[in-house]
């Protein structure tokens, strides 16, 4: 019976007989490019920041700025997470632009709870309201300022990219600071054209190619396609579970809250209200 | 600990998804049904607490006489309608003729309307484009005076030539760049997909 000694030779001599039996197929140039596609591609899961960055971004890096100026002037800002949402019917590519809007939104929430500006942001979804308010919550969290939190909030302007568009351009309100980040489509003209008016700062980050000119001809700055995902990994996040859990306790009693009216409508009406909730 | 458990949750239910997606199993595909059927009661409470809170805030601003009143008034007015055609005794819901009625003859034309303003925004937008951001502006609206040049509807060998000119300009230079930024916009979403299911978080400040 071999010792642990004898396996761990035996091992070693086996590995270095297979590399002395092995040569590159394609040389060593090509052989150190393939290896470091894989590598590149590891370092871009693995390490959050963006290793180059040869210019600001969106215009981030001023935003603690923009809301200064807003503080002085009274005013507030305004960020929109565009018209796509988590949970609504729609393409993982236009929700994953959602989720990517999320480290932006504290980002713009830390810099408002900082300065003191409120920050009203909308969405069409009712999941990404929970999700803005918990990253609201933890932006006035990490900077101490929770006696400010009230003046700042997320709000559900309804089902539908129509709806955010009509709502936002029916709004007589005009934000010092515009954001618009987040998936958007054929209404992103009109969304842009009922936030951005006024506002002294404007910043639009979206992935879909198909709206790469609104985002140019409209914002001062501008994420346009892969630079949306580049800007949010740059950023300090709350992370996303720590906003998933946040926003899930508030969902929760969403949840309870339904189940004790469907009772209550079940018992007194004998109605079913979980059918037509889950589509049966 | 308590950071792991929501990224354990992900990464499980993730893989559930896909391993009923790729698998075929009784018992994988009912626990595929129950989670996608919790999500969607999950989806439908938050829905509910949503308009919920769209009417309370618009009643409140309402009763206060803040913010929009006649827009807030329309509001109410508009949910209150929806719902009475879709509840009504003896209403099949959103099928029912009354509802399709108020989708056909005034949602469809409102939301045409609403989209019809695309173009006189887009003037606007092309002016402010100029203003801002002078040089990739001036750029983009060269690019698009060009295309609508070659996109006139002229008959003979100029309309011929501009034509296959049109064609030529969206397959290979424009469809070259817009090809560009999806296969980009698809490698980050993989990538950002990644980062969220192994709770990989963003650098410190």
């Amino acid at each position: 019976m071999p010792n642990l000694g004898e396996l761990i030779g035996s091992l070693v001599a086996l590995i270095g007989s297979q590399v002395a039996a092995s040569s590159l197929r394609l040389g060593p140039l090509p052989a150190v490019t393939i290896f470091s596609v894989g590598l590149v591609l590891l370092s871009l899961v693995a390490r959050p920041a963006t290793r180059w960055t040869t210019r600001d971004l969106g215009r981030l890096a001023g935003i603690p700025r923009a809301m200064a100026l807003a503080a002085e002037s009274g005013a507030a800002a305004g960020f929109s997470l565009g018209t796509a949402g988590v949970a609504r019917a729609t393409s993982a590519f236009d929700r994953m632009q959602t989720l990517a809007a999320l480290p932006i939104l504290g980002f713009v929430a830390r810099a408002a709870a900082s300065a003191g500006v409120p920050l009203q942001v909308t969405a069409n979804d009712p999941v990404t309201v929970h999700l803005a308010e918990a990253v609201l919550a933890e932006a006035h969290r990490s900077t101490q300022t929770p006696e400010r939190a009230e003046r700042s909030g997320a709000q559900y302007l309804g089902e539908g990219r129509p709806a955010v568009a009509g709502m936002t351009l029916a709004d007589p309100s005009r934000p010092e600071a515009t954001f618009v980040a987040g998936g958007l489509a054929e209404e992103s003209l009109l969304l842009f054209e009922g936030t951005l008016p006024g506002a002294s700062w404007t910043s639009v980050g979206t992935a879909a190619a198909s709206q790469a000119a609104s985002v140019l001809l409209t914002a001062e700055g501008a994420l346009i396609g892969p630079e949306l995902y580049q800007a949010s990994s740059d950023l300090r996040a709350a992370g996303h579970d720590r906003t998933g859990v946040l926003a899930s306790n508030r969902l929760i009693l969403a949840v309870i809250a339904v189940l004790v009216i469907g009772s209550a409508l079940a018992l007194a009406a004998g109605v079913d209200l979980a059918g037509p909730l889950a589509g049966r | 600990m308590r950071r792991s458990l929501p990224g354990a949750t992900v990464v499980v239910v993730g893989l559930l998804l896909l391993l009923d997606y790729v698998i075929i199993n009784p018992v994988l595909a009912t626990l595929a049904d129950l989670v996608l059927e919790l999500v969607v009661l999950l989806a439908a409470a938050a829905a509910l607490a949503g308009g919920v809170a769209l009417v309370l805030r618009h009643w409140t601003e309402l009763v206060e006489r803040r913010g929009n009143p006649p827009g807030s008034l329309a509001l109410l007015a508009g949910f209150a309608v929806i719902l009475l055609a879709g509840f009504y005794p003896g209403s099949s819901g959103s099928t029912d003729p009354a509802v399709r009625w108020i989708v056909a003859a005034l949602l469809a034309p409102l939301i045409a309307a609403l989209f019809a303003l695309l173009f006189v925004f887009l003037l606007g937008a092309a002016r402010r484009g100029l203003t801002i951001r002078t040089r990739e502006g001036a750029l983009m609206l060269a690019a698009a005076a060009m295309v609508v040049v070659l996109l006139l509807p002229l008959g003979g060998s100029a309309g011929d030539w501009l034509a296959s000119a049109a064609d030529w300009t969206l397959s290979v230079p424009i469809g070259g760049a817009f090809r560009g930024l999806l296969i980009g916009v698809a490698i980050v979403t993989a990538v950002h997909a990644a980062r969220v299911l192994l709770a990989v978080n963003g650098a410190e400040e």
